[in-house]
């Protein structure tokens, strides 16, 4: 059978090229210049595409992969390779990633590629706008590299079948597997080589929690751009990224709280408007069904409806399912203290953002977690933003295989000898 | 005015602020009821609707989307006054609906179709063609809405023809036997509008067969004709130019509000009948918008009194086009349905590859 390959060239390719097209090429040394420097180049590509200047995702991955950023990351990764320790690449990865999160593709692959991947990414046949302009760029940049970086990027689209992830399933070293628990499972049916590693990204829920002490005491100005931070991790993605918050916890006394909520979601109301941001019509209708059945089903006290936002105040979090239909809910409850949280949260739990706590709080919420829960905790504003730290794992690490060394050759002494001190 | 004389006064003939007046109370009676007797129904107008049970206007009153009967069971009676429960047909794979009828709502469900039915068939009962196979409700174990709907329409004809066989092809010597002895003065055709197009206009379309006598009533949407690029106007124009049928009447219903109807006038648009309304609402703010824009239709009926369905969202576009100033002499709303809300595909982390496992 024959796949459509996007990158480096864009033509059908039968399976069995494809699969010599793989098997040729080799490893690069990790962060070579080469890949740093299309790194950078495809930053500045994005910055420069008018294009790319309406969706401010793709802003945010030039950014992440601009080079102030390369530099740090490359110091980060020599940090890594202590004593007796050499980070290698792993060889082929392939990645799945998400359909709907036009980026992820980017994030997975270039930090694959940056510790020295060759890599094979399968994206569906259904692209977004922003999906074309990146892989338009990313076409360009990687023409335009140096060896050994030109080479060892492969972007293949096809539909559901299977053939074409076994094929490449049985020929990687590492897989990563985005796209919640039913993707992985769907491709865990086909096999990997018995040395090969597998990292997976299943369903995730997160949650944002804020002390409404520290909110009060917040100039107007401060919680207006607190309020726009908070739409950005929101409303990027439908609120469907694992990342962006679905639930919001308010900790404080009572009327501390209740006061803090009500300012706060007018300014992310005025923010959702300023913005336009418009939902369509089935995904409306679709979040005013599930807030019907949230309404029978939980302890929802109140419900404020704003234009494309929704508020949904629970008495408490007990027996509280995660399920959402993004588009602008929030599920609202208040508590004394952030701690009051540990028994509520679980495995699915990915990443918190927060305003107002101290990193006392921070720090004694994940001990007290202790593993159960919560992979993140950033400030309000950062849900969105990619990092090599992500999901429990460092993708750094992850990527590379770690050789130990033991430089040092012990005289081997004869055994008839004796030894000093044993006589 | 009364509930009664909404029902008993000529279908069509009151006047849309006059019909309001009389609505609004009616159906906030139906609301304080409903939530007297269904605790779910109850919760949801408190929580969602604060302030509701005063409203000023049709729009003011608290509505629920029509999908939420498919994932819950909504009743405002006890189990010992259920007289039937109705499950929409669904499409493959979907959670159907379910809706609790007491005696007296499938009462007033059969009285209500049939002053609507009555007001373009008169009061006598016709020789009637169904364009349908009589498996449909032979099998009881598909008993489903469109059963449901035939057997509903059975009432308002005599001298039943099915005019398809299993295969759903038409059956054209019967079809000739029956135009033999009734096609000579007015006689009722009613089927599904898809089967309607497919199985019995397409497979007449050059018989010469006079059908001028006929009055075809069909319904269950156009989303099939329209993938065959077949509009309401093309159809009408189709089946009078190939067999002189001119009295031809969609109308558009579901199963959450049986017996309350939309049936189009000799215009083509549909109108609702005394005891039921439409409003149009914009399906991201939820407020009405104003005639001739397109929303998503609301439907409003005064039948339901078993379960909270008098005022329901649907998950169809519609649009006003003009209120008590019809040419065929209808009061009301005239209106068009324009189809379901296209599906839109929202972001997110899920769903590298469908959840299509083969």
């Amino acid at each position: 059978m024959q796949v459509e390959m996007l990158l480096p060239r864009q033509r059908m390719i039968a399976l069995e090229e494809l699969h010599s097209l793989l098997t040729g090429t080799i490893a690069a040394e990790p962060f070579h210049e080469s890949i740093v420097d299309v790194s950078i180049d495809f930053s500045q590509r994005i910055f420069h595409d008018s294009e790319a200047r309406g969706h401010p995702e793709l802003l945010a991955l030039a950014y992440w992969m601009r080079k102030a950023e390369m530099i740090r990351l490359t110091a980060q990764f020599r940090s890594l390779q202590l004593d007796h320790r050499v980070l290698t690449p792993r060889g082929l990865v392939f990645h799945l990633p998400p359909r709907n999160v036009d980026t992820i593709f980017v994030y997975s692959w270039l930090l694959a590629a940056l510790t020295g991947n060759r890599s094979v990414v399968r994206l569906s046949p259904q692209r977004s706008e922003s999906t074309s302009i990146l892989l338009r760029l990313l076409r360009e940049s990687l023409a335009a590299a140096a060896e050994p970086s030109s080479g060892g990027t492969t972007i293949v689209s096809y539909g559901h079948e299977a053939e074409p992830t076994e094929m490449l399933s049985a020929l990687c070293d590492a897989r990563v597997i985005w796209g919640g628990d039913q993707t992985v499972e769907i491709i865990r049916r086909s096999p990997l080589p018995p040395h090969a590693k597998e990292i997976t990204f299943p369903d995730r829920y997160s949650l944002s929690a804020i002390r409404a002490d520290s909110y009060k005491d917040l100039p107007a100005e401060k919680r207006n751009y607190l309020a726009d931070q908070f739409f950005n991790d929101s409303f990027w993605f439908d609120q469907l990224a694992c990342s962006s918050p679905r639930l919001v916890v308010w900790c404080g006394t009572g009327s501390e709280t209740r006061a803090a909520s009500a300012d706060f979601f007018r300014r992310v109301a005025a923010c959702v408007e300023r913005r336009r941001y418009v939902l369509p019509a089935a995904a409306s209708m679709q979040k005013l069904v599930y807030t019907c059945s949230a309404i029978i089903n939980s302890p929802v006290e109140e419900c404020r409806r704003y234009k494309g936002l929704t508020i949904l105040t629970l008495d408490s979090l007990v027996g509280f399912q995660r399920s959402h239909p993004g588009s602008g809910l929030f599920f609202e409850v208040y508590l004394e203290s952030l701690l009051d949280l540990t028994t509520f949260l679980g495995r699915r739990d990915q990443t918190l953002t927060w305003f107002g706590f101290t990193p006392d709080e921070l720090y004694a919420l994940v001990r007290r977690l202790n593993g159960r829960a919560i992979d993140r905790i950033v400030p309000i504003g950062q849900a969105l933003q990619f990092h090599r730290f992500w999901d429990g794992y460092d993708l750094l690490q992850e990527f590379c295989r770690c050789v130990y060394i033991e430089s040092t050759f012990l005289d081997v002494r004869p055994t008839h000898t004796n030894a000093p001190g044993r006589s | 005015m009364t509930f009664d004389a909404l029902i008993q006064r000529p279908q069509y003939s009151i006047p849309q602020a006059e019909k309001e007046a009389v609505l609004l109370a009616e159906l906030t009676r139906l609301s304080q009821s409903h939530r007297e007797r269904s605790p779910e129904y109850a919760r949801l107008t408190r929580v969602l609707f604060p302030g509701s049970a005063d409203p000023h206007n049709l729009a003011e009153l608290s509505y629920l989307p029509v999908a939420l009967f498919k994932e819950h069971f909504l009743s405002s009676i006890p189990e010992s006054e259920i007289f039937k429960i109705l499950q929409s047909s669904g499409t493959t794979g979907q959670t159907p609906s379910r809706v609790v009828l007491d005696r007296e709502t499938a009462q007033l469900q059969t009285l209500a179709l049939s002053r609507i039915m009555t007001s373009v068939l008169g009061p006598n009962r016709l020789p009637m063609i169904l364009v349908e196979t009589t498996d449909l409700i032979r099998d009881r174990r598909q008993f489903n809405a469109r059963a449901a709907g035939l057997l509903g329409m059975l009432n308002f004809g005599r001298n039943h023809f099915y005019a398809l066989d299993t295969n759903l092809e038409l059956l054209l010597p019967e079809l000739k036997d029956f135009l033999h002895r009734f096609g000579g003065e007015p006689f009722l055709i009613f089927g599904f509008t898809f089967l309607v197009w497919t199985r019995f206009y397409q497979a007449l379309v050059d018989s010469g067969l006079d059908l001028s006598n006929g009055i075809l009533v069909h319904s269950g949407g156009w989303k099939k004709l329209q993938e065959q690029a077949v509009s309401a106007a093309e159809f009408r124009a189709a089946l009078r130019k190939a067999m002189g049928l001119t009295r031809v009447y969609n109308f558009y219903g579901m199963v959450e509000q049986v017996g309350s109807v939309f049936l189009e006038g000799d215009d083509g648009y549909l109108y609702p009948p005394n005891f039921a309304d439409v409003i149009v609402r914009d399906p991201y703010t939820f407020e009405e918008v104003p005639h001739g824009q397109t929303g998503v239709l609301e439907v409003l009926s005064a039948l339901p009194r078993s379960y909270p369905g008098h005022c329901l969202l649907t998950e169809d576009l519609g649009v006003v086009h003009a209120v008590d100033s019809s040419a065929c002499g209808r009061f009301g709303k005239a209106f068009s349905v324009l189809g379901r809300i296209p599906q839109a595909e929202l972001r997110g982390c899920s769903d590298v590859i469908d959840a299509k496992v083969s």
